[in-house]
């Protein structure tokens, strides 16, 4: 079955929030979903990237209220 | 395709450039990509367990910024990059030898070792090469 981590790195900076993203990857499961929140502006843009190239995939991505909320799921 | 290492020689002591250093070094490594950093000259008194006048960093308006904000730290960053990806850092055994430290003074979970210029440039030859 299928889990969601939430990890809430609003007010971290860059790279902050990808780097607790990536660390979070290493302990779920293949197919697992991680929704980091982020206050960061450039994570919305780089958090996709850095998903696209090391192939997990996107669920995806919403502006709330002062921060984004990026859903990504582990491929591998 | 294979990824083109990045290799950073990092010489400055200035904070800020102490942190682009640590940003790229780790944003890079957790993309699959290797990262080969080597630490000289100033930059080494922000490594060292106990830096000096006691202050780990140093630099101008931007440097006090960070710090007040909470910035990541950049030696925490670098150890993140080392953890989660493909990052080896080694610092200069020409700047150790004149500074008298051991490896031992250094932080931990990060160096690699002691290497000399020669051998960071060949491995460096077919890498994108940044220095700072």
């Amino acid at each position: 079955m299928t889990q969601r981590t939430k990890i809430d790195a609003r007010g971290a900076y860059c790279p902050g929030p990808l780097m607790e993203l990536i660390a979070t990857l290493k302990l779920v499961e293949i197919g697992d979903e991680i929704e980091v929140w982020s206050s960061d502006k450039g994570s919305a843009n780089d958090i996709p990237e850095w998903v696209a190239k090391v192939r997990h995939e996107m669920v995806g991505i919403d502006e709330c209220d002062g921060y984004w909320s990026i859903v990504v799921r582990k491929a591998k | 395709m294979t990824t083109r290492p990045l290799c950073i020689l990092l010489c400055s002591g200035e904070h800020e450039k102490i942190q682009m250093a640590a940003m790229m070094a780790s944003v890079a490594a957790v993309s699959e990509r290797p990262v080969q950093v080597l630490v000289s000259m100033n930059a080494v008194l922000a490594f060292l367990k106990e830096p000096p006048d006691g202050a780990r960093y140093h630099g101008g308006t931007y440097s006090g910024l960070m710090l007040e904000k909470g910035a990541p730290d950049a030696v925490e960053l670098f150890q993140q990059g080392k953890m989660l990806g493909d990052l080896q850092a080694h610092v200069c055994s020409m700047a150790m030898d004149v500074g008298g430290w051991q490896e031992g003074d250094l932080v931990d979970d990060l160096f690699d070792g002691v290497m000399g210029l020669t051998k960071f440039l060949s491995d460096a030859e077919q890498a994108q090469f940044i220095t700072l």
